[in-house]
């Protein structure tokens, strides 16, 4: 059964849906309803140090225990009963500690993993696995353990491994999707004694695909981790005036999946240049919207063919798309495609300090950007294989068009509204 | 009326042409000269040839079957690109004719590559190359990279003009192309990246040289090549302020000072003779039919605005240049040949050159005396003999004087 609390107006209120996952697909249950204490999310990092202590001995310990895991499995075609619940309990306490150190929940955890939480694990039934599945499973989970370390890494300080490069221009760059969200949401927390719905899904998400992976290593699960937002247990998609539309068939030509970087070249040149062209018409933009109160109309359009233009390419060079785009950002002529509302009113103060205030959303863009860029190489490969591309990397890409659009939008004033950063189903 | 029309314009680009190339075919090396080339050939080493031979006999098959295998590709891909590409691209007709352009260009490299591969083999094996098969690969996919960038904006170009101009779009195209080729030449030392100045040695040498030339105050830089290849080479480029004379260090390091001055006073040759502004001028000449053909042939495919003509227009082009390379082949050597009259001229030092080019066969495997098939439908430049025979003829010619 698949749990999806509501807007914070309605935090008790839960949602059942039909279930769109395998039966043996880990799932997370989401109970939180954004409240938090000042206090407790001030001394967040202190008081997580015991719980970080503990998994580290038991994940060490359990670690040395996986051979026998893995061979006792190899022979049965499933692993012991008594060590799964085992493995399956560390992968919740886990999943606890780590929703409570990044503030997708309030509540101090339990050391056994074994009390409900608002953000917990759903596990799977046991079932027989393949064997074939088993015997290479540390291997095959390779891709989904790149992409989990990215999501959860703490950048060159921190203990778990980073795939992001050592660039050190920004958060989200050096430090992992989840830390940079957490970061932030730190801020607006202390602040307004909640979290943000946006940054509070999209740590749900990033975790509850962290649990897979370590599901799946651990042989909790056969299923392999699902990297779809849509199967996560998230919030809604809020009303926004940029928005997402996709038609992709998840169909994709092998050739031009093999070529793509070759084939995006023009792109990034031509998208260049019209960059440059961006940036003393923002100053432009940004006076007039100051003086007007909104951005003029034809400015707006041109800079809204800018932003959608740009994501055609985001998305056609992430495999996020199949076809060759355009290069004018044409409106309905890409199968990931953004709409823009017409300029509306929009307050003077977050005109004049809209650079300051779009920094977080460019930081957590920019770490998006890391989690679609590390499935987009997952993506090639699949893609080049059997011709379709995998529709939960797929929407990780729609997810950082999406939320690069709304960034970019809110930059250039094409909108006055803050992006939104849950990776929600865009289809529902 | 239209065929009158037609008739009139191929008969004046056949005529313009004609007299492009009678224009750009005259050298300064003086005409009666006694190249005994055979002669000039037995003064090379024997199993110094022998091995330059063998490893240049394999280089040609390469060439010729890479160039087969080349055609064949575009063959099927003008048949079929269209049908497989056409429906992958959202853009409008021009920004799809660069999808089809560059999925052509990345399926020649696909083909190629094999031939590539092999020849880094080879050229592996006989020790005159220190590149990786990877990093082979790597680079010249990146380089796939670059040419795509290339064909976008020669597409870009002559796609815009037939959709406004149609069938008349071929005139203004190629003088377009041809400063946009001139443009390239111009701006390419600027592009070439970690230049070095050169010794005090060659700079002293360089100096005299060039004004004797004629061409001074152009500079002489050194390129770091030890990284990739042992290969000897140097090269001239830019126009106007941007001339540039470059020596690889492989010869600047390796070679006798002597030698490397008639190699410095060779480029300052193609300088003097204006030889790149006058390649632009080939380039136009090639230029102005080709154009007027391809438009021909793609026309049942609705023109070059159109996208599907794109893949027939790449195969085009490509049998056009093959079938035009005895000439623009000769061009090339008459112009190498004028360059090593005026460093013979400027140096006074024929037994230099002589040496210079035994060692080319040496070092470089460079066969002195390749089959006259290959030579005359490819080579760009003389053959060693013909090179040392010239050096012979100029000794005797001063004696005389």
């Amino acid at each position: 059964m698949d749990y999806l609390t509501i807007a914070p107006e309605k935090p008790a209120q839960l949602f059942e849906r039909p279930p769109l996952t395998p039966r043996d697909q880990v799932r997370t249950v989401n109970r939180d309803d954004l409240h938090r204490s000042r206090l407790s999310v001030l001394f967040r990092l202190f008081m997580a140090i015991p719980h970080v202590v503990w998994l580290l001995i038991w994940g060490a310990g359990m670690a040395m225990l996986s051979p026998v895991l893995w061979v006792a499995a190899l022979v049965a075609g499933r692993p012991p009963e008594a060590l799964r619940e085992l493995y399956a309990m560390l992968v919740r306490y886990a999943l606890h500690v780590h929703a409570f150190l990044f503030l997708a929940a309030e509540p101090f955890p339990g050391f056994l993993g074994r009390k409900p939480y608002p953000v917990d694990l759903d596990v799977p039934p046991p079932g027989p696995q393949n064997r074939w599945s088993i015997a290479f499973r540390l291997l095959l989970a390779l891709p989904a353990l790149a992409l989990t370390g990215y999501l959860i890494s703490f950048g060159a300080g921190g203990g778990s491994s980073s795939t992001s490069g050592d660039t050190p221009s920004t958060a989200g760059v050096s430090a992992g999707l989840v830390v940079t969200a957490a970061f932030l949401a730190w801020f607006f927390a202390l602040w307004r004694a909640r979290m943000p719905q946006g940054l509070r899904d999209l740590i749900v998400w990033a975790l509850w695909y962290a649990a897979q992976a370590w599901a799946y290593v651990f042989l909790v699960t056969g299923r392999y981790p699902n990297s779809d937002p849509a199967i996560a247990p998230l919030s809604p998609l809020p009303a926004h005036p940029v928005r997402l539309r996709i038609t992709d068939r998840l169909r994709r030509n092998r050739w031009t999946v093999a070529f793509r970087l070759v084939l995006t070249m023009p792109h990034i040149v031509w998208l260049g240049l019209w960059s440059v062209l961006m940036v003393p018409l923002a100053i432009v933009l940004w006076l007039l919207t100051l003086v007007l109160g909104r951005t003029p109309d034809p400015l707006h359009r041109f800079a809204a063919a800018y932003v959608r233009y740009a994501s055609h390419v985001y998305a056609f060079a992430n495999l996020g798309a199949g076809p060759f785009p355009g290069f004018v950002g044409a409106v309905g002529t890409y199968p990931v495609d953004v709409e823009f509302a017409a300029p509306e009113p929009q307050g003077r103060w977050t005109v004049l300090l809209r650079l300051l205030v779009a920094l977080p959303a460019l930081a957590l863009s920019s770490a998006i950007g890391g989690a679609a860029s590390i499935g987009a190489v997952g993506s090639w490969f699949y893609s080049l294989v059997t011709g379709r591309a995998p529709e939960g990397l797929r929407n990780v890409v729609a997810f950082s068009t999406r939320y690069g659009a709304q960034t970019y939008g809110y930059l250039l004033f094409v909108t006055g509204r803050y992006p939104y950063g849950g990776p929600s189903d865009f289809r529902r | 009326m239209r065929r009158a029309a037609f008739i009139a314009a191929a008969a004046a680009v056949a005529a313009a042409c004609a007299w492009g190339v009678l224009q750009l075919w005259d050298t300064s090396v003086p005409g009666g000269l006694d190249l005994d080339t055979r002669a000039a050939a037995a003064t090379f080493d024997a199993a110094a040839r022998e091995d330059a031979e063998r490893f240049e006999a394999v280089m040609r098959w390469l060439f010729v079957a890479s160039q087969a295998a080349l055609v064949a590709a575009l063959v099927v891909y003008a048949r079929r690109g269209v049908r497989l590409f056409q429906r992958e691209s959202a853009a409008g007709p021009i920004g799809t004719g660069f999808l089809l352009g560059m999925m052509g260009l990345a399926l020649v490299w696909l083909v190629q590559l094999p031939f590539g591969l092999v020849e880094i083999w080879w050229t592996r094996r006989n020790d005159a190359l220190e590149v990786g098969y990877v990093e082979y690969v790597v680079g010249d996919f990146f380089g796939l990279a670059g040419e795509a960038l290339f064909l976008c904006l020669l597409l870009l170009v002559v796609m815009a003009l037939a959709r406004l101009l149609r069938s008349a779009w071929w005139l203004p195209g190629v003088a377009v192309l041809a400063g946009l080729a001139a443009l390239a030449a111009w701006l390419t030392p600027y592009l070439i990246v970690e230049l070095e100045k050169p010794p005090a040695g060659i700079a002293a040498d360089a100096r005299p040289l060039a004004a004797k030339q004629g061409v001074e105050g152009v500079p002489v830089r050194i390129e770091d090549v030890h990284e990739y290849t042992e290969q000897p080479n140097a090269y001239a480029a830019g126009l106007g302020e941007s001339r540039r004379v470059v020596l690889w260090n492989t010869l600047s390091e390796d070679f006798p000072r002597r030698e490397v001055r008639s190699v410095l006073s060779h480029e300052f040759g193609h300088l003097q003779h204006d030889h790149i502004a006058k390649g632009i001028g080939w380039f136009a000449i090639f230029a102005l039919p080709a154009a007027l053909i391809v438009t021909l042939v793609t026309r049942r495919r609705g023109g070059l605005g159109e996208p599907a003509a794109v893949p027939l227009a790449l195969l085009v082009l490509v049998v056009l240049q093959l079938a035009a390379s005895p000439l623009t082949s000769a061009g090339s050597r008459r112009y190498e040949a004028e360059a090593d009259w005026a460093a013979l001229e400027a140096t006074r030092d024929p037994r230099a050159m002589v040496a210079l080019h035994h060692r080319f066969t040496e070092e470089a495997l460079s066969d002195p005396d390749p089959p006259g098939w290959f030579h005359t439908l490819f080579d760009s430049h003389p053959s060693g003999a013909e090179r040392v025979a010239m050096a012979r003829a100029w000794r005797e010619r001063s004696r005389s004087r």
